[in-house]
């Protein structure tokens, strides 16, 4: 698998995150690949979530070390803007600007952050609607649009602004069961393509489809991170275990 | 600061008079605000005009111009009745305490009714049902479970209410009421010194509400209490 | 006890002469109001403690005390000391207008930052969450996001306190400024008819309330086409 050969796009070392006295995090280590699709499961609490908004910022790791495509994250505002731009997310509750339509969702980013012109900006954001199969919808609000598409114009947004990485939290989790797959397609298609991505997902047919790597975490430690094939087939922890027969019975 | 000297005594018993305003008004203020709740949520047509029309009159009129409508209004009232007994009778009107009192009761009174309203129509549906479904009578249900879950949601826009109340009370010294101001007016006369006088006027009408603040604050606590126990 | 149409129609004329003042006082302070309002904001959410906790003590004094007492202090205390007669001031200061202007707008400053801070908080925050990951800086997050959603909340309460300022015009009567409320006051003095004067006043003052509340409401319904969901 060529990927293997590649330097590390992102690079956690010991990192340790708490929020008061709770720690979130513990000692995590972890190495993302270019090209490298990774799933992060486990149960609530576990720190997945913690884990990936630890990678561009929206929340501070307490020790340790994360460095994104060669920069570090620090409390330099320079050092977080240079991971931001290089890193995209997608968010749960999808976070669309309901105040401004859909092109101009996407163009924002851009136009404000790149300083790209207004035509350019809209022709990279029609070109990524068009990606997302929706660029009929590019003038409408959020308001009116179901959560499949909303989510889709999410992915679509983060992607205008040209990412290395995508990080997505839970993106089908907020969305009706007949929703989810317009979704996953557009994530699938998207890993074919070659990007690199952190999924935090309970989607385990998405991670068996598409992930290089499942982690498995559970009370902020990484318990067990394997391919998919030895994941589900043959886990080794027995937290592992118990998680999956949770989750995989119904 | 010697300025106030001679007068400390004066602006106590004037802080005395507020606060006494202050009660009654909030009596009334709660009277008139439940009354007109109830009137909006009664469903009877006339009922419900006349409350909207209570509410639009006294929230959009100027305190000061509904304060003394109803005091030089009920002084020509009353003075014209009085006449008709006895013709030596010059003026006789409402002392400003209780036409003050009446007049902004009326005023926060509107206020009130729509915080009650809106505060009785959040009252948890599904509590009502389960208390008839108990047995319990409607009025029974009205005191026991309706009234304890508004009084909940009313009581932080109360709160502001009853800052109001307080605040509104220095616009009586207009019409003569010997609250702080209209001292503090008196004491500029015989000092000439206003600033000093008006600061003070402030600084006891802070106090005031700094102490309905932290009251609302207690209560608040007191009324959700049952709420902190499930984290 | 008779009711004099005719008082009416003569004093409507001559208490409209008051209205340029009045709605130009509500404009002035108004508009002076908000652009302190939105200073005071950003102080107050800066995060630094020497803009936020100035910031908090002004708001809570100007909305502690009544604002009867803080055109009082303006107007009437100020002249006490030499070095405001003697400062570059001492022009607008000692004039009622400026005192009543500099008055209604530091009052209504407090009240509405505190109404647009309360938008500020209602955004969600997820969506400032999204900005940032978009690597839009604070600023860009603050113009682009935050504020369009935050006004948009705020508009209600700030459309009421519209309504405030407008009632807070009135008391400029009790400084002799002739606004629609002094006239009024005057002609009642010399006609011992409050009923007719105050009433028609009354009137006045509501037609007013109603344009802003229309006014208001056609804006809030602009703003919120986009989140009405047509699905």
């Amino acid at each position: 698998m060529s990927y293997r050969d590649q330097a590390n796009i992102i690079q956690l070392e010991n990192v340790d995150k708490f929020f008061g006295e709770f720690q979130a995090l513990k000692n995590i280590t972890l190495s993302v690949k270019k090209g490298e699709r990774i799933v992060v499961c486990g149960p609530s609490g576990s720190g997945k979530s913690t884990l990936i908004r630890c990678i561009n910022r929206l929340e501070e790791h307490n020790s340790g070390k994360i460095v994104v495509n060669g920069h570090e994250l620090t409390s330099d505002v320079k050092d977080i803007d240079a991971v931001r731009s290089e890193v995209g997310m997608v968010f749960q509750s999808f976070n669309l600007f309901p105040h401004l339509t859909i092109v101009k969702n996407l163009m924002l980013a851009p136009r404000l952050v790149r300083k790209s012109s207004k035509s350019e900006a809209y022709d990279i954001a029609m070109q990524y609607l068009e990606r997302v199969k929706i660029p009929e919808q590019a003038d409408k609000y959020p308001s009116q649009l179901s959560g499949g598409q909303q989510q889709r114009v999410a992915i679509a947004r983060a992607l205008c602004m040209n990412p290395l990485v995508m990080l997505f939290d839970e993106p089908t989790s907020a969305l009706d069961p007949e929703m989810i797959s317009e979704v996953l397609d557009v994530m699938t298609d998207l890993a074919e393509e070659g990007m690199t991505m952190i999924v935090v997902t309970h989607e385990m047919g998405f991670a068996r489809k598409v992930a290089d790597l499942v982690v498995f975490m559970d009370q902020g430690e990484i318990v067990e991170s394997n391919p998919p094939g030895e994941f589900f087939d043959n886990p080794t922890n027995e937290r592992t275990k118990l998680f999956l027969s949770q989750i995989l019975t119904h | 600061m010697d300025a106030l000297n001679g007068w400390w005594d004066d602006f106590f018993w004037s802080s005395v008079v507020v606060v006494e305003v202050f009660v009654v008004a909030l009596i009334l203020t709660v009277l008139f605000g439940l009354i007109g709740a109830g009137a909006k949520l009664s469903g009877n047509r006339a009922a419900l005009s006349i409350a909207n029309g209570y509410t639009i009159v006294f929230r959009g009129t100027p305190e000061i111009l509904v304060l003394l409508l109803i005091y030089f209004g009920s002084a020509i009232t009353l003075t014209a009745i009085a006449q008709v007994f006895d013709p030596e009778i010059k003026f006789l009107d409402l002392p400003p305490f209780w036409a003050g009192s009446f007049a902004i009761a009326l005023i926060v009174g509107s206020y009130a009714t729509e915080t009650f309203r809106g505060a009785f129509l959040g009252v948890d549906p599904g509590q009502v049902e389960a208390a008839r479904a108990l047995g319990l009578s409607n009025f029974k249900t009205f005191i026991y479970v309706r009234i304890p879950a508004m009084w909940r949601l009313a009581l932080p826009p109360f709160g502001n209410h009853m800052l109001s109340l307080i605040k509104d009370t220095a616009l009586i010294s207009i019409i003569g009421l010997e609250e702080t101001l209209f001292i503090a007016a008196q004491a500029t006369a015989t000092t000439g010194k206003p600033f000093t006088m008006f600061i003070m006027v402030g600084a006891i009408y802070l106090s005031l509400s700094t102490i309905i603040t932290l009251s609302v604050v207690v209560l608040e606590k007191y009324a959700n209490r049952h709420l902190e126990v499930a984290r | 006890m008779s009711f004099d149409l005719a008082l009416i129609l003569d004093s409507i004329p001559k208490m409209l002469w008051g209205i340029g003042l009045t709605l130009e006082l509500l404009f002035v302070s108004g508009a002076l109001g908000l652009a302190l309002a939105i200073v005071l904001l950003i102080m107050r959410i800066s995060g630094r403690w020497y803009l936020s906790a100035p910031t908090m003590a002004y708001i809570y004094i100007f909305r502690g005390t009544p604002i009867l007492v803080q055109i009082f202090i303006i107007y009437h205390g100020l002249p006490q000391f030499e070095f405001i007669k003697d400062s570059i001031f001492w022009p607008i200061l000692r004039e009622p207008y400026g005192c009543a202007i500099l008055a209604l707008t530091l009052n209504t400053g407090a009240y509405v930052s505190e109404i647009l801070r309360g938008g500020v908080l209602g955004v969600d925050r997820g969506l400032k969450e999204a900005g940032a990951a978009l690597g839009l800086s604070t600023t860009d997050r603050f113009i682009y996001i935050t504020s369009p959603i935050a006004i948009r909340l705020a508009l209600p309460a700030y459309s009421n306190d519209v309504i405030s300022l407008m009632k807070s015009t009135a008391l400029v009567s009790t400084i002799t400024l002739l606004d629609m409320m002094g006239i009024a006051r005057t002609i009642v003095a010399e006609t011992y008819a409050p009923y007719e004067i105050f009433i028609s006043l009354m009137v006045i003052y509501l037609i007013i309330t109603w344009g802003i509340q229309r006014t208001f409401g056609w804006i809030e319904k602009r703003m919120s086409r986009h989140v009405r969901s047509e699905a």
